[in-house]
């Protein structure tokens, strides 16, 4: 059976209307609309709490008693908590600039190289991705130990990197294998070095991708917890870290706030990464003849 | 690239060859490690700083959560201006791991036995007694303790003992026992400590031996009688002030302030009980201690002043009894109706405490936790 | 420069960060996994194989078992729900596509531990549920959902289930429709469609989405911590117990060294067959 739909394809309209009877009921969809209405309900209904209940006014985590910021002043008047803020953030734009810097420069090196030790490295590269983040925690935390370095959001930035690169690599690697290499060619054949191709040519080509593997791995390094938790030293500990703390030792209301904000971010984050490459790859550059990839 | 192709790429590339070829780098970290450096103990000199009680920097304050009056430590900070960073610990092995870890701590609170640890290990700063104004307060019981001869190294902190909390208005029929666990009319809500000393101990003194037997057949016993509690528990939980003011415990394993502590939280604080069990009370004092390693050591020697001068304050709070003369009263008019909660300095001689462990005991004791956690 | 040379310079930085960085510390992990322990606790190397052979010791044993059945009942729900979903989404989303996978993945952003946390204060027993149930006649002292093996994986369900609706989304979104009417004509019913041209089509979306689920499961130690009971010890919390609890530094290691090993194993066998899949659908 091929997937690549080598029968007629008519336009759905037309189809429906040459079928006499059951074009949408084929599969039930009142019963999906159900399964989905469902599903939402299921996946939204604790993130509505704990948004709702960051604005709680009473400590109850049962009852809601009334609006109030409170947990929000809570949380931004507490140096601790916002020494995490800064550390989770610090930590994420650290590990976004070095990751995509080291996981792009990979990503060309394994495409266009063809040598001995490209095998090797790709599946070097490929390892980090599927490995748990418990077994990423304890390696980390082990090399860190027995060389003898210090915890701190400096080892927490270095986990994050290796284990960020790889995905940098992989959405870049996608973009790159559909490049049109024409152009590249040409501006070889003008007398530009290589690097200069690389600079004005690839790059400017790779960007929406680039750009989006960058704001993945922000939140991804945001959101992170076992990994930072192996590898965190005493202060500041990054948030994730502290919202854990606070679970097991004694619940505040204030973590629903923290939640609430680290959401924020990370959906900005996110968003920034589906919307920004849509915007900025429309403002033309080369003409891409190919492959449309990402 | 779809994704099959980059399937079919990724299979094309994985061959035997490479995976050997990457095990190879394997084999360099392996070779690597063997010649890196390890952890060495320090020396003795590590210990032996010359620390005043002046402020030299925030606190970086490591201890139980909820075992310190919050009220005291806001008044600290406003005092002198500084931060107290507070860090958690939920048991005396998690706090050692942090600690080895290399996590730089001013202010931590061991148990005794782990102090005595702490102390042969030189990790500890020599604590200049004579320059606490309050130290004359402290019972001179504590001037030459077993796990810190001269106590040089340590200042008391607080005096407990373990027994069972239960909710009188849900379990009636409790027997003075720590049978008293699976007592069926907890409906499964019941909690042990998850703590390797005091669950192997506690099994120990069901069991009849000494708190700390640690002989194989003893210890095989132990092990035993926890995995039979397991089906009948509802888990293994240190917060026992959440679990008991919550009421997602109805019979929980804890330590007698806890009880205390917990009544604050709730609107009915007469259902909130405490008892000691006949088959053995295991009793103990945690300490003041502050590592070799610390960064501000002489904010640490200042908040352990400024605690011991309001020592009643402290106690009546987190429901557990300071080693110091002004508190004493305070505490006792606390627990009147409630004997079973208040625990002396006599208790601690006359009781069982726990010892610290060495070399095959201390190994076969976590060996045999680890196992009743896995079962 | 040739090209050749040129993006092999451009592969060192990447790859050195990688080699020191990751392979390295794996190689410790392995070392250590052979070692002792000291009187505080250090990690000392040795030659203790031991380590190992304890890991399949019959008490360890169930914990392993038991972690692999929690990740596998959870691949299996993760399909059940989320296949229907993301074959709504693709077959009848229509204009509004797009803004249901947005809808579907973005409680996914939120962080894990405090979706987890979200779920201990609903079903508490004193929790929103309970009280719904006390207050609708149901039960006098509440349901006890929580410390269960059932919270652990609804937990694990609930944390990863985006993995499982991206990629079978992706793979119906790929299909193409005339497919599937095309089998409504040869095989009739709805069930045998489904099971000739629709699942088929779809199978490696499925398979990817289980490994996706599958690996970080196994390893997942959380869900278990914040939900579970006593009996629900995973050999995630087995490992995080050895560095955090028990100092036990070298047992820890060499489980998780057994962890990687197994899931490199399944990995290998996914990677196979897949490789064979792509290779009969271009024949």
């Amino acid at each position: 059976m091929s997937a690549t739909g080598k029968v007629a394809r008519l336009p759905l309209a037309r189809r429906r209307a040459t079928r006499s009877s059951r074009p949408r009921d084929f599969d039930r969809p009142r019963f999906l609309r159900v399964v989905i209405g469902l599903f939402l309900v299921w996946t939204f209904a604790p993130i509505a709490i704990v948004i709702l209940f960051s604005f709680n006014s009473s400590r109850s985590l049962q009852n809601f008693d009334g609006f109030s910021t409170q947990w929000y002043d809570e949380f931004l008047a507490s140096p601790q908590l916002r020494e995490s803020l800064y550390a989770s953030l610090g930590i994420a734009v650290a590990t976004m600039v070095l990751a995509t810097i080291l996981g792009t420069l990979l990503a060309y090196g394994l495409v266009r190289a063809r040598n001995r030790i490209t095998p090797v490295t790709n599946v070097i590269m490929l390892v980090p991705l599927v490995v748990p983040e418990i077994v990423a925690g304890v390696t980390a935390l082990l090399l860190f130990t027995q060389i003898g370095i210090d915890l701190s959001v400096t080892t927490i930035t270095i986990a994050h990197v290796t284990f960020s690169i790889s995905f940098v690599t992989i959405i870049v690697r996608g973009r790159l294998v559909a490049l049109n290499r024409e152009v590249e060619e040409a501006a070889l054949d003008l007398g530009a070095t290589r690097t200069e191709t690389l600079r004005l040519v690839v790059l400017p080509e790779l960007w929406p991708a680039i750009l989006a593997a960058a704001l993945i791995v922000f939140a991804l390094s945001f959101d992170d917890f076992v990994l930072s938790f192996f590898t965190t030293g005493e202060s500041p500990q990054p948030l994730p870290v502290r919202i854990y703390s606070s679970i097991r030792f004694g619940v505040t209301p204030t973590i629903n706030a923290i939640g609430t904000l680290m959401l924020i971010v990370s959906v900005t984050a996110i968003a920034l990464a589906l919307a920004l490459p849509r915007l900025l790859g429309r403002r033309g550059g080369t003409v891409l003849i190919g492959k449309d990839a990402v | 690239m779809n994704d099959k192709e980059i399937e079919r790429w990724i299979a094309a590339r994985m061959s035997r060859r490479d995976v050997l070829r990457a095990g190879g780098g394997l084999a360099l970290g392996a070779a690597m490690a063997g010649c890196g450096l390890g952890n060495s103990t320090p020396d003795e000199s590590a210990t032996t700083r010359e620390i005043e009680p002046e402020i030299d920097g925030d606190l970086v304050y490591f201890n139980w959560a909820q075992y310190l009056n919050p009220k005291l430590i806001k008044q600290f900070q406003r005092k002198y201006g500084v931060e107290v960073r507070e860090s958690n610990f939920d048991s005396m092995p998690g706090m050692m791991a942090k600690l080895r870890s290399s996590n730089r701590y001013d202010l931590i609170f061991p148990s005794a036995e782990f102090a005595n640890r702490l102390v042969s290990a030189n990790f500890l700063l020599r604590i200049p007694r004579a320059k606490l104004a309050a130290i004359d307060d402290v019972y001179s019981f504590f001037d030459d303790p077993w796990y810190d001869p001269g106590s040089e190294h340590t200042v008391p902190y607080s005096l407990y003992l373990t027994g069972l909390g239960y909710r009188s208005d849900r379990v009636g029929a409790m027997s003075g026992s720590w049978r008293d666990l699976t007592n069926p009319e907890a409906d499964g809500r019941s909690y042990i400590l998850d703590d390797f000393q005091e669950g192997i101990g506690m099994a120990n003194l069901v069991n009849g031996h000494d708190l700390n037997a640690s002989e194989p057949e003893q210890l095989e016993q132990a092990k035993d009688y926890l995995i039979g509690l397991k089906p009948d528990l509802r888990g293994f939980s240190s917060d026992t002030i959440t679990n008991m003011a919550s009421g997602n415990a109805w019979i929980q394993h804890l330590w007698n302030g806890d009880i205390i502590n917990a009544r604050y939280r709730v609107d009915d604080p007469d259902t909130l009980r405490f008892q000691q069990n006949r088959e053995g009370v295991p009793v103990g004092s945690d300490v003041f201690a502050i590592p070799a390693n610390a960064e501000h050591p002489g904010t640490a020697l200042l908040f352990i002043d400024f605690i011991l001068e309001r020592s009643a304050e402290n106690a009546t709070w987190t429901g557990y009894p300071m080693p110091t003369r002004s508190s004493e009263r305070p505490y006792a008019e606390l627990v009147a109706d409630e004997p079973e909660l208040q625990v002396t300095v006599e208790d601690l001689e006359a009781g069982q405490q726990f010892a610290d462990l060495e070399g095959q005991a201390r190994e076969d004791w976590d060996r045999v936790w680890t196992e009743v956690k896995a079962a | 420069m040739s090209e050749r040379r040129f993006a092999g310079l451009m592969l060192l930085p990447g790859a050195a960060w990688l080699v020191l960085l990751f392979v390295v510390p794996l190689g410790i992990t392995l070392a250590i996994s052979f070692g002792v322990t000291d009187e505080l606790g250090n990690a000392l190397y040795a030659w203790k194989p031991e380590n190992y052979s304890r890991i399949f010791d019959p008490l360890f044993a169930p914990v392993l078992l038991r972690s692999v059945g929690y990740a596998a009942a959870t691949v299996v729900l993760c399909v059940l729900i989320g296949y229907p979903v993301a074959y709504y989404i693709a077959r009848f989303g229509g204009r509004y596509k797009y803004l249901l996978v947005a809808l579907v993945v973005l409680p996914f952003l939120v962080n894990y531990l405090i979706r987890i946390y979200a779920w201990t204060a609903i079903l508490s027993d004193e929790g929103l549920v309970n009280g719904v149930l006390a207050d609708a006649g149901f039960t006098d002292d509440g349901v006890r959902f929580l410390n269960t093996p059932w919270a652990v994986v609804g937990g694990l369900v609930y944390g990863y289930m985006a993995f499982m609706i991206l990629p079978i989304y992706a793979a119906l979104d790929r299909m193409d429709p005339t497919l599937v009417e095309a089998g409504k004509d040869l095989y009739g019913t709805r069930w045998q469609t489904f099971r000739h041209v629709t699942w088929p089509a779809t199978f490696q979306g499925v398979l990817a989405g289980s490994v996706l689920v599958f690996l970080p499961t196994v390893g997942d130690f959380v869900s278990a911590q914040l939900l579970g009971g006593p009996d629900t010890y995973m050999v995630g919390n087995l490992i995080q117990q050895q560095f955090f609890d028990a100092s036990n530094y070298p047992f820890g290691a060499a489980l998780t060294t057994v962890l990687m090993g197994f899931l490199l194993v399944f990995m290998l066998f996914y990677l196979r067959s897949a490789g064979r899949a792509a290779e009969e659908a271009r024949l």
